[in-house]
């Protein structure tokens, strides 16, 4: 491809040369000037053709403007005074025109689907080729041609020989190509840009003022050719002015195309602005890139079956037409959402489906980033629900060893009891039946401080407040409590309470304290509990299995647990535990 | 003396109306929960409700509520509430200041007969009977600056006895000592903790408790 490209353009120099030469060689009256312009027009849509057919390879225009390029070098090499140039390119001169209203036409996807400018366009290259064939048919050479010089050209087709057909038949072309077909082409143009999204009139814009400004020109040529003679000077200026637009033309039409290559661009810039915008974003970020501010984003919902809008409500994705068009977005063969555009980028399919894969990659990425949020949520909420299935558990266990176990132990005690004295003291049996009462006594004792350490009974009898004034009178150490009497959810007093537990157990094992504090009191929504002594301190939170298995179990109420404790400083250990209510 | 008994449990309620019939009471009635006891407290009007702390429907703590209900209602009638577990907060939550007929007693004391049956006695005729587990942890209890430190070994035994309500006969005969030995030890004790002599057994009882709380 590279090589026929390089082809091409080497082509078109030569040719280009070769026209120059042409006109030097053949036509009169012209200058260095005007043949160079001549061909700078045709090179001017080579080089544009070339370039646009280099960044936008399946776009047909590229290969639309060479093809032009080349018509227009071709145009020249009917001034030739060799009888078989003259005839051909006189013939095939005019088609590079028609090819321009073709690409004026087919910008910017490059192909014409409206039936009315298909029309148009079959119009126009037939009378681009029938009129100079009708001309060379009567052509004897017996009056110049228009813009031609007066040195008679021989015409190969000549059949019979009529200045007066000829003049006819020139005028005829003048009007209907250059004003009928000109006019029609503007009318087209301008409806175009009518009918046109506002990201369309965008991208249309340039290409409007250019080509109404070609067109008109033709015409002014048209309204012209009835005054008699032309003065030369209008002729010079329509020459010029032609010739600008011919080469302001390829170069617009170039510019066009390679401002949807830098929306290409953008699309890089989207993967990274995406990447910091959250899922909500993605819509107005992707309506930016790509210029369309109508643009909807419908996401798939596998566990709905259905496209959701933005805001999580069922939508129909509408019929991919002329109102709308949609595009669908997918991975691994899984539809992900589907972009509900503007019509007109179907022009440029490349950057809907690039940009599309960026905003694939972020919804993507949304969506595990939801997933994952739920499934912490989930977690969080089972790890809350086993903290409060373990609590029940305990308090359970703590009951049936109360009111079973231990109801059954002192009544048999008391039976032995009972049997003993019956026995009278003297009885040998009696002692035995005394030791295993109190055997059974020291069991039930046991029983009891076992069951206590499961769930202590005045937490749900009492409350935290009770408890931890308990939990201080049994307490080694002296231990002043500071706590609010009001009842709190279940769970949340029994966390604060084994927090204590704990924080108090390793004040007296580890602290080297002489006295400890417990305050517990509620600031905004949260159950404080702080465990204070006045030991060596350099406790770590996570050195005693015990205060991280505790950490664990605020946490699962959603809270934290902290613990200072500097070098000497005393421990202090802060649980904040949430507690609505 | 007539007795009520509440408790859930059929098989200690039959063992302790056995064993305080044995003692000389005279059972009245015999409730298996709250709503029961109040009914026949407030028609028999017993001498003593010997009550458990836990009974149906949620097993928490039912039966120390309805000791609250007949101690406000029913001033004359002695309330001995038997608890599965030692909690001094609780007790003396019961206790409220007023150690008339008031008895707080861990369950298993049931098995020591004789000092049971002598507890329900003494709270019948408006005395006080506090669990030397209770009293042991108010003891115990560590403090700043210890008071009790100065007490002898056989000073606090006094007054453990003492803070259970034990009159100084009582304490005679749980000691085995001579009831002049006891009320040395007894002044002793108060001079040394710095409390007044009491007028009567329930002051004492009071001021002690008070002290062994502060």
């Amino acid at each position: 491809m590279k090589l026929a490209r390089i082809g091409l353009g080497l082509a078109g120099l030569g040719l280009g040369l070769l026209a120059y030469q042409v006109q030097i060689d053949n036509l009169a009256g012209t200058t260095p000037a005007r043949a160079i312009a001549s061909v700078a027009a045709g090179w001017a849509f080579l080089g544009a053709g070339l370039a646009a057919w280099t960044r936008r390879t399946r776009n047909p225009l590229g290969p639309l403007m060479i093809a032009t390029g080349f018509a227009l070098l071709c145009r020249q090499f009917r001034y030739s005074h060799d009888p078989l140039a003259f005839t051909a390119f006189l013939m095939l001169g005019e088609l590079g025109y028609a090819l321009v209203a073709h690409i004026a036409l087919a910008y910017p996807s490059g192909r014409v689907t409206d039936r009315l400018e298909r029309a148009f366009l079959k119009v126009a290259y037939a009378t681009a080729v029938v009129f100079p064939l009708l001309i060379l048919l009567f052509y004897d050479a017996t009056r110049p041609l228009r813009y031609f010089d007066p040195t008679p050209r021989e015409s190969l087709l000549l059949i019979s020989g009529d200045a007066d057909v000829v003049a006819v038949l020139q005028n005829a072309y003048a009007v209907l190509a250059y004003g009928v077909l000109a006019g029609a082409l503007i009318a087209l143009i301008a409806r175009k840009w009518l009918r046109a999204t506002p990201r369309a009139r965008r991208v249309l814009a340039p290409l409007l003022v250019v080509v109404v400004a070609a067109a008109l020109r033709a015409v002014f040529d048209s309204v012209l050719s009835f005054a008699t003679p032309p003065p030369a000077v209008i002729y010079d200026n329509l020459f010029w002015w032609q010739i600008t637009a011919l080469i302001a033309l390829p170069l617009v039409l170039l510019i066009g195309l390679m401002r949807a290559r830098l929306a290409h661009a953008s699309v890089a810039d989207l993967v990274l602005r995406l990447g910091r915008t959250p899922p909500d974003g993605i819509r107005d970020e992707l309506a930016h890139a790509l210029g369309d501010p109508s643009l909807e984003v419908l996401f798939w919902r596998p566990d709905r079956n259905e496209f959701v809008d933005d805001s999580g409500r069922t939508a129909v994705v509408p019929p991919d037409g002329l109102e709308r068009a949609v595009t669908e977005l997918s991975h691994d063969g899984e539809p992900i959402a589907v972009l509900v555009h503007d019509p007109a980028l179907r022009d440029d399919p490349e950057l809907v489906q690039a940009a599309g894969a960026a905003a694939s990659l972020a919804l993507e990425n949304a969506l595990l980033h939801d997933e994952v949020k739920t499934q912490l949520r989930k977690v969080t909420e089972s790890r809350a629900r086993l903290v409060a299935t373990a609590d029940a558990e305990r308090r359970r266990v703590e009951r049936d060893l109360h009111d079973g176990a231990q109801q059954r132990l002192v009544a048999l005690a008391l039976e032995l009891r009972t049997a003993e004295r019956a026995l009278g003291a003297t009885d040998p049996a009696a002692r035995v039946l005394a030791s295993a009462a109190e055997e059974l006594r020291l069991a039930v004792d046991e029983l009891r401080e076992l069951a206590r350490g499961i769930h202590p009974p005045i937490l749900t009898e009492g409350g935290l407040a009770a408890a931890l004034e308990s939990l201080g009178t049994r307490s080694a150490l002296p231990v002043t409590i500071e706590a609010e009497a009001a009842r709190l959810p279940p769970a949340v007093e029994a966390t604060a309470y084994f927090v204590a537990c704990e924080a108090l157990a390793n004040v007296v094992k580890h602290a080297h304290a002489t006295r400890a504090t417990i305050d517990a009191h509620r600031e905004n929504g949260t159950l404080v509990i702080a465990i204070a002594d006045d030991g060596r301190g350099g406790a770590h939170a996570d050195g005693g299995s015990g205060l991280r298995g505790l950490a664990d179990r605020v946490e699962a109420h959603g809270g934290r647990l902290r613990v200072e404790s500097p070098p000497g400083g005393g421990t202090r250990v802060v649980g904040e535990i949430p507690c609505a209510s | 003396m007539r007795v009520v008994i509440a408790d859930d449990s059929a098989l200690l309620r039959e063992g302790v109306a056995r064993i305080l019939t044995d003692g000389g009471f005279e059972i009245v009635a015999q409730a298996t929960d709250a709503e029961e006891l109040l009914e026949a407290v407030r028609t028999l009007k017993p001498d003593v409700a010997v009550v458990d702390v836990r009974m149906p429907p949620t097993h928490t703590d039912e039966g120390a509520r309805a000791a609250r209900v007949i101690r406000e209602e029913l001033p004359d009638v002695g309330v001995l509430v038997l608890s599965q577990v030692v909690e001094a907060t609780h007790a003396l939550a019961l206790f409220s200041e007023r150690p008339e007929g008031f008895g707080y007693l861990l369950k298993d004391r049931v098995t020591e007969i004789d000092d049971f049956v002598e507890a329900v006695g003494r709270v019948g005729r408006g005395g006080t009977a506090i669990d030397p587990a209770v009293i042991a942890q108010l003891v115990g209890r560590r403090r700043e600056d210890d008071p009790l430190g100065e007490l002898t070994p056989r000073e606090r035994e006094v007054l453990g006895l003492m803070a259970e309500g034990l009159s100084n006969n009582g304490i005679c005969r749980r000691l085995v000592l001579s009831p002049k030995t006891i009320e040395t030890h007894v002044n002793s004790i108060l001079w040394k903790l710095g409390l007044a002599p009491a007028p009567d057994d329930h002051r004492r009882v009071l001021a002690v408790l008070a002290f062994l709380r502060a």
